[in-house]
């Protein structure tokens, strides 16, 4: 179980876990060797609403940095998923086909997308932010969000 | 309406300018306006969350169908909180997701697949409705 950054903004409230390492667009790397575990960040999860469908690029499936890696159908909208590293799909969370709902309500645990073989993790990792930057851009994102309401 | 008559109830969430609260309402609409208009009452969610007497008092004389567009599922909960009985809860997101060719889209107006969707969640309603008028009441997920 991880430990986690919060803050409340407005009536919701956000979560960031302390043990992995986040893209700017809201998507988790959580590395075990070159073997990265990613999946939607809290935020990007609540900003997007309930998960009607998740559909994911299936093993095999050769990835650069940046390309979409999923797509989630929320309530509100489509939702592409920009892969935070670079190499191929070695497993897909299968929870994605029966239960995607995975998403909300576990998006750091069991609501996994894929995991990606890393081809260059030195180099991508270099590119993501640690928690505490991914907390203070997520914290000002939604406070920007929380204006629309 | 009156206590002594056999009605269900089907209190669809407000969801006003969100396109899952709009099905929940043509649905509800379809239920109580054409396919059992003498078997149904509608109540307003907004009713209950004003503390509307006389709504209060029809959720806690009739059995309730909620209709609910998000996981927050506040026709049930308010239901609940009125002193009434959700014989069935309905999420509008679980129709969905058993009809993936019905994307509902559009906020005022539906879509065509919305449209399909609100009366896929009418015919669930309708089901429910008259196994509860039938003596053989649904079950709560709310």
């Amino acid at each position: 179980m991880p430990d986690y950054l919060e803050t409340t903004v407005d009536k919701f409230i956000f979560r960031v876990a302390t043990d992995r390492l986040y893209s700017p667009e809201g998507v988790w790397a959580l590395a075990d060797g070159d073997r990265i575990r990613v999946g939607m960040t809290d935020f990007l999860q609540q900003l997007n609403g309930d998960v009607a469908f998740a559909e994911v690029k299936p093993e095999g499936t050769a990835v650069a940095a940046g390309d979409e890696v999923a797509v989630i159908e929320t309530i509100k909208a489509n939702v592409e998923v920009p892969s935070p590293v670079g190499g191929t799909v070695a497993e897909v969370n299968p929870a994605m086909e029966s239960s995607p709902e995975a998403i909300n309500q576990d998006p750091h645990g069991e609501g996994w997308l894929v995991v990606i073989e890393a081809s260059d993790w030195p180099t991508d990792r270099d590119a993501l932010l640690d928690p505490q930057a991914y907390f203070d851009l997520m914290k000002s994102q939604a406070e920007e969000e929380a204006k629309k309401l | 309406m009156t206590p002594s008559e056999r009605k269900v109830l089907v209190v669809p969430c407000s969801g006003i300018g969100k396109t899952y609260g709009t099905v929940s309402r043509e649905a509800a609409y379809e239920v109580t306006e054409d396919l059992r208009p003498g078997t149904t009452g509608l109540v307003a969610l907004s009713l209950l969350v004003l503390g509307d007497e006389d709504a209060r008092a029809a959720v806690r004389a009739h059995p309730a169908v909620t209709i609910d567009g998000c996981k927050l599922a506040c026709a049930a909960k308010m239901v609940h909180e009125s002193g009434g009985h959700v014989a069935q809860g309905i999420a509008v997101l679980d129709v969905y997701r058993r009809n993936r060719e019905l994307k509902p889209q559009g906020i005022a107006e539906l879509n065509e697949g919305g449209i399909l969707l609100a009366h896929a969640v009418a015919e669930e309603i309708t089901a429910v409705v008259d196994d509860v008028l039938a003596g053989e009441e649904g079950s709560t997920h709310a």
